[in-house]
């Protein structure tokens, strides 16, 4: 029960990302296409049984042939001299109804992905995720860094387009919450001894409820990450879905009405201390539109 | 395996007993509730362990129907005579693969278990006037080899699944041979009992186990069920015709089968 790795491969101190859902799938969206990218190779996952339910069962002429879970898979790739480890998880798991990457089964999930990194010698750690501000839309969203200890703030502020949390104008503290697994992670590294980074692509607050990725984040998030491993990376593949997704956004946008969107606007120059009524206003218009049918799809599970 | 999740009513041993399993919730034409009380009637089976619920479900209330309030409750019993275990019980919301692996901890305790049956109703578009076949799906395959001998039919589904498929799923893991059985139900008996769909399982159960069990109190409230539902057609003729053309085999709208659904349950309960 646990991890399963289907070989060994042959990686030594890699640096290690690590993705799960959140937020406008900011951080996943990243991690995944940072492997892509690397043609990082799969050599495990995280047995799922104990953290999920079943998402779909397959039945021919009487045999059940297979259940499928979330995935929770292992990816590795080599890279002028620096060994790179992946972990992309589906699904975050929940405990006793409460909500995702809460609790017991988190934390226990959150120990497996780092024993694997340990085990290959693992010493560094970046998560991703969604850091949600008072930005504007049509601005190129800024990544935000929380880091596991003072030695690493000054290499984060080195990174293009990149603030610390105590950079925002409500947080000189630089306290806050990065919720689920992605933030979980950094705590179980660091109470194991290994760095860890979250690297948060900010998204306006009244899309942190939709239901579609918001890949501009995830590109700011990319180019932070090619930073870190000196590479130059070719984001072309991604205009197409960003160009979707500002076409829904600019077509919210283009409802709001006058005084809304003067007051919005200004956020393009400078950041509100609390988000106004027009936050809201647009949040319920999200989720109204984006309201999940009902569960009576008209199958019942077998 | 964690004692603490159940409690021991009885020690007894059985010889590798088979295990059979239903649910209360979700119990389309109370397949398994009415199945389950009718073999624990009728086996001479005594109760010998419970599930303690913690950790399964929400608990952030209490659900009461007929006014009574109702507990979560998973109750083992053993029938001596015919080396079967019995368990009827309610799904969990959460920790499913616990609870599973729980019940399957629970029921080796009175004799390594050798074969699981789950009994649940599926909804099928048939008209109450055809036979309620049983789909069924198995967890290996010489089991449907052997088992489709007795009338069962393969089902081939994709989608969400089920406790049950998920249930075969870790026994077949643990070494457990396992099968769940799906008698069709007629949508618009789903929410009342279908005696009829019922005597198609325990008939299975029967010959499967060889049961000295009498199906005879069960014929004749399938006659009277029928005798009922066909002086209802006689009185209403939209509602016949419906059924006619469920008998047919053609298909109701989702209005048609609402009001099929509405006014049969109306009647059954004005005339139960």
């Amino acid at each position: 029960m646990g991890v399963r790795l289907y070989f060994e491969p042959d990686i030594k101190d890699p640096l290690m990302f690590v993705g799960w859902p959140g937020i406008g799938n900011i951080g996943i969206l990243a991690v995944k296409t940072l492997k892509d990218i690397l043609g990082a190779e799969e050599f495990g996952e995280i047995e799922a049984w104990e953290f999920f339910y079943p998402q779909k069962v397959t039945i021919r002429e009487g045999l059940l042939e297979n259940l499928e879970f979330p995935t929770n898979k292992f990816f590795y790739a080599k890279l002028k001299g620096k060994d790179i480890l992946f972990f992309i998880g589906e699904e975050q798991p929940s405990e006793g109804g409460r909500g995702y990457g809460k609790g017991e089964k988190a934390y226990r999930m959150a120990n497996l992905v780092m024993d694997v990194g340990i085990r290959f010698g693992c010493q560094r750690v970046y998560t991703s995720g969604a850091c949600v501000s008072l930005c504007h839309h049509q601005v190129k969203p800024r990544v935000c860094a929380v880091v596991s200890s003072k030695e690493l703030i000054s290499e984060a502020k080195g990174f293009p387009n990149t603030f610390l949390m105590s950079e925002l104008e409500d947080r000189s503290e630089g306290e806050g919450v990065i919720t689920g697994l992605n933030g979980l992670l950094l705590a179980v590294a660091k109470m194991r001894g290994v760095e860890g980074m979250c690297l948060m692509g900010e998204i306006p607050d009244w899309l942190s409820g939709a239901a579609f990725p918001y890949p501009k984040a995830s590109r700011s998030v990319i180019e932070v990450f090619a930073e870190i491993l000196g590479i130059e990376v070719d984001l072309h593949f991604m205009d197409e879905m960003e160009r979707q997704v500002d076409e829904m956004v600019e077509g919210f946008y283009s409802k709001f009405p006058p005084d809304m969107k003067k007051e919005y606007d200004k956020r393009k120059s400078i950041a509100m201390e609390r988000p106004g009524t027009i936050t809201i206003q647009a949040q319920i218009y999200i989720d109204e539109k984006f309201k999940k049918g009902g569960e009576s799809s008209g199958e019942e599970p077998i | 395996m964690e004692r603490n999740r159940f409690e021991i009513l009885q020690t007894l041993k059985l010889e590798n007993p088979c295990l059979l399993i239903g649910w209360q919730s979700q119990d389309f034409g109370k397949i398994a509730s009415t199945s389950i009380d009718f073999l624990n009637d009728h086996l001479e089976a005594k109760i010998v362990a419970e599930l303690r619920p913690s950790g399964f479900y929400s608990f952030g209330g209490v659900k009461f129907k007929g006014n009574i309030v109702q507990i979560p409750e998973t109750k083992l019993w053993a029938s001596e005579k015919y080396n079967l275990l019995i368990l009827k019980g309610e799904e969990p919301e959460f920790e499913h693969y616990k609870f599973i692996n729980t019940i399957i901890d629970l029921a080796n305790q009175f004799g390594t278990i050798q074969e699981i049956y789950t009994l649940s109703g599926t909804i099928s578009y048939i008209p109450h006037t055809f036979e309620r076949r049983i789909l069924a799906v198995f967890n290996q395959s010489f089991l449907k080899d052997t088992l489709l001998s007795f009338g069962l039919q393969g089902m081939t589904w994709e989608g969400p699944p089920a406790i049950n498929s998920y249930l075969i799923w870790v026994a077949k893991r643990r070494g457990i041979s396992g099968i769940s059985l799906w008698p069709e139900i007629p949508f618009y008996l789903a929410g009342r009992n279908d005696p009829e769909a019922t005597r198609s399982v325990l008939l299975f159960l029967k010959r499967r186990f060889r049961l000295d069990i009498p199906l005879s109190k069960l014929d004749i409230e399938i006659m009277q069920r029928n005798e009922k539902l066909l002086r209802f057609r006689n009185e209403n003729s939209e509602v016949d015709q419906y059924i006619q053309r469920l008998e047919k085999g053609l298909v109701l709208d989702e209005k048609e089968q609402f009001k099929l659904i509405r006014e049969i349950e109306m009647f059954l309960d004005l005339n139960q």
